[in-house]
């Protein structure tokens, strides 16, 4: 059964409609009306007539159209009960957003049992419960009930987003936006009574605006289907996990949060490669890393350039490369003959090429030209422009991106932030380069690359 | 049962009569005749009920041996005295026969004991972990580590989906931090990487295959420079 009636529902009945601002179904409904929702949107709650100038009903019952989906934030008491009428009116689909159940233990884990058998029985689907929902950026449908003038929207894009938590999506669709990452769609599934990640990455792997998929996890719904869910996904699309419980302590919080048992971390990490899957360390590296696969495609060996103007950052990325397993291999003869006729002699031709403050725009298509796009030993380049010198102009970013695109080899640029060099770095990522504020973050992007396709993934 | 096409029918044998018995663990001897039937090699050993016995069947091995005591209640069998290495001779036998013997009256008086296993013993060599883990989320794994301390301290140990190539094997042992002792390290000669790859690949075909297996770890294998043999061998099922 396809999941597209919670990513596109046609009408969504929100279960417990209100206008009280302390109550998150208010901000469930002002962020639908904001983001310009098609749907239906139809409240629901017997005692209001009326909820932000939508007729609200008493029940579903009373409710004349189809529904394709409800949305319910009300006490985890309650549930079972709406589940019931919304079963009696044919109602498939649910969002449960309330917590109050498996993650409390005791009586909440039976009061999860009580609805999982509802919904097996009378054949609704289910994401939640404990659980902030969707976000479906193109059909402008979410049910988050955090309001989008604090956690900033992010653009249209073609990032998909699966996590058991619910705060990490909130933080990454603001720490996407504000990096101008565009996604497709997020889904936050907490405690994954029904609809887990597997399910999802099956669902994903049709979605044409899907490219990459980042998931935030902490144990796994089905091992098995996992792993073939995500084998066959990561044959077209990039998978990216960031596992957390990786530790004891670690496993005992995320059995307290969403109520599921994590298990073993190197049985996770064997899974993964088994998968296809990137797997990450912490929100950063999660982010670069879904970024770079975003922008640039894997790496067909591992055989970086190294291109400079600022020596220093030049050995410090080559450091991290040998760490990280890249090789920053001997410029060949062959290109340091051709870059020496069109070289001064101080400039330093071995790799890291080393431009050294002197140089400019220009020297970087000309090295680019010889060592990526005339020659085919390097697989994959990091460009460190540095702008202070005078003879570095905002007109790099076309050149080097131009120089990219002829080499046919991804490339990422290194750029340490400071306010004159945010606006150069707009103008690269515009351009399609990826732009890393780090040496550490640019070479771990990159090996990111370089590992993606060693598993030969797209 | 059900027949099972699988190219591990003699194993699956010895699993299903430890089943209808009732234990969920084998003993020492069950263990290696499940190795040994999925044709990874092991030393001459066999179970022995009496000193005579033993007398007999050592001469026959040749020395020297080792002596382990089999019993359901010992699960660490020197922590009570039950195992000696190095027997060299047939007085040795019968002394040390009676020795473990008396160990385990003092120690475990109420020890129900099956016998003594007797194992021809192995040059020394370098030890690795070969191990088989029915994990609850992804079924199937196989584990591979250095044995003794490079596992206990440093968890120097990967793990794979289960079951894997013998390319995915070799993978595997060359990602372990502990690779060069395998391979050679400060010019010792390099040990049998490939045998010892094949030997991963049986262990995880064989959890593949026998759903009955809940682990199965080869604690050690012993790596020489041509061939590996499982000394040890601890199976638990479900």
């Amino acid at each position: 059964m396809t999941l597209e009636k919670f990513f596109n529902p046609k009408s969504v009945a929100v279960i417990g409609a209100t206008e009280d601002p302390k109550n998150i179904t208010s901000t469930i409904i002002t962020n639908l009306i904001e983001m310009g929702f098609a749907g239906k949107l139809v409240p629901v709650n017997p005692h209001h007539d009326e909820v932000f100038g939508l007729k609200c009903y008493p029940s579903l019952i009373e409710i004349k159209e189809q529904i394709d989906l409800t949305v319910i934030s009300i006490h985890s008491d309650y549930v079972p009960e709406v589940l019931e009428q919304q079963a009696g009116c044919g109602i498939r689909n649910a969002i449960i957003i309330s917590g109050g159940f498996a993650e409390l233990g005791g009586k909440g884990v039976e009061l999860e049992e009580r609805i999982k058998n509802i919904c097996r029985d009378k054949d609704i689907r289910l994401i939640g419960p404990n659980c902030i929902g969707v976000l479906d950026n193109y059909s402008n449908f979410s049910t988050s009930f955090l309001p989008w003038t604090k956690v900033k929207r992010p653009e249209k894009g073609n990032l998909g987003i699966l996590s058991q938590s619910g705060s990490y999506v909130v933080s990454m669709m603001d720490m996407l936006s504000l990096e101008g990452i565009g996604v497709s769609k997020v889904v936050s599934y907490g405690n994954r009574a029904d609809v887990g990640e597997s399910e999802l990455i099956e669902y994903l792997t049709d979605d044409e605006l899907t490219h990459v998929i980042g998931i935030y996890m902490e144990s796994v719904d089905d091992g098995r289907r996992f792993i073939n869910a995500s084998s066959n996904c990561s044959r077209s699309k990039h998978i990216v996990a960031l596992k957390a419980g990786r530790h004891d302590s670690g496993i005992e919080a995320a059995k307290s949060h969403t109520g599921a048992i994590a298990g073993r971390y190197e049985i996770y990490k064997a899974a993964f490669r088994k998968s296809g899957i990137v797997e990450v360390n912490g929100l950063e590296e999660f982010m670069d890393a879904c970024k770079v696969l975003l922008m640039q495609k894997p790496a067909k060996g591992n055989k970086v350039l190294v291109l400079t103007n600022g020596g220093g950052f030049g050995v410090s990325v080559s450091d991290m490369c040998s760490d990280t397993g890249l090789d920053v291999a001997h410029t060949p003869a062959s290109i340091r003959e051709a870059l020496s006729e069109k070289f001064p002699e101080y400039f330093i031709l071995k790799n890291p090429i080393d431009m050294t403050g002197s140089s400019g725009d220009e020297d970087y298509g000309i090295a680019m030209k010889s060592a990526l796009v005339d020659n085919d030993f390097f697989d994959a380049a990091i460009i460190i422009p540095l702008m202070p010198p005078p003879t570095m102009t905002e007109g790099v970013a076309g050149i080097i991106s131009q120089m990219a695109k002829e080499s046919g080899k991804p490339v990422v640029i290194c750029m340490v932030s400071g306010i004159y060099t945010e606006k150069i770095k707009a103008k690269f990522e515009e351009k399609g380069l990826p732009v890393f504020p780090s040496p550490e973050r640019c070479v771990k992007a990159m090996s990111v690359l370089v590992e993606r396709g060693r598993m030969n993934g797209c | 049962m059900v027949a099972k096409d699988t190219k591990f029918k003699d194993a699956l044998k010895v699993i299903e009569n430890v089943q209808a018995s009732g234990r969920k663990i084998l003993f020492p001897d069950e263990a290696m005749d499940v190795i040994k039937s999925s044709g990874i090699s092991t030393p001459a050993y066999t179970l022995v009920k009496t000193v005579h016995e033993a007398s007999v069947e050592t001469k026959s091995m040749g020395f020297p041996v080792v002596l382990k005591i089999v019993s359901p209640d010992v699960l660490h069998k020197s922590d009570v005295g039950g195992v000696v290495i190095g027997v060299e001779n047939e007085k040795e036998v019968e002394r040390n026969y009676a020795e473990i013997m008396n160990n385990l009256f003092k120690k475990v008086p109420d020890a129900d004991i099956m016998g003594i296993l007797v194992e021809k013993q192995m040059p020394k060599t370098t030890e690795v972990i070969v191990g088989g883990i029915r994990d609850e989320q992804f079924g199937p794994t196989v584990m591979f580590g250095l044995g003794g301390i490079f596992v206990e301290l440093f968890k120097d140990v990967v793990f794979r989906i289960a079951p894997v190539t013998e390319t995915e094997a070799l993978e595997m042992i060359k990602e372990i931090k502990g690779y060069s002792v395998l391979n050679g390290y400060r010019g010792a000669e390099r040990l049998d990487i490939q045998q010892l790859a094949r030997t991963v690949v049986t262990i995880s075909e064989l959890i593949s295959d026998i759903g009955e297996i809940k682990e199965v770890e080869l604690n050690p294998l012993l790596v020489y420079t041509e061939g590996v043999t499982a000394i040890d061998a601890r199976i638990i099922i479900k």
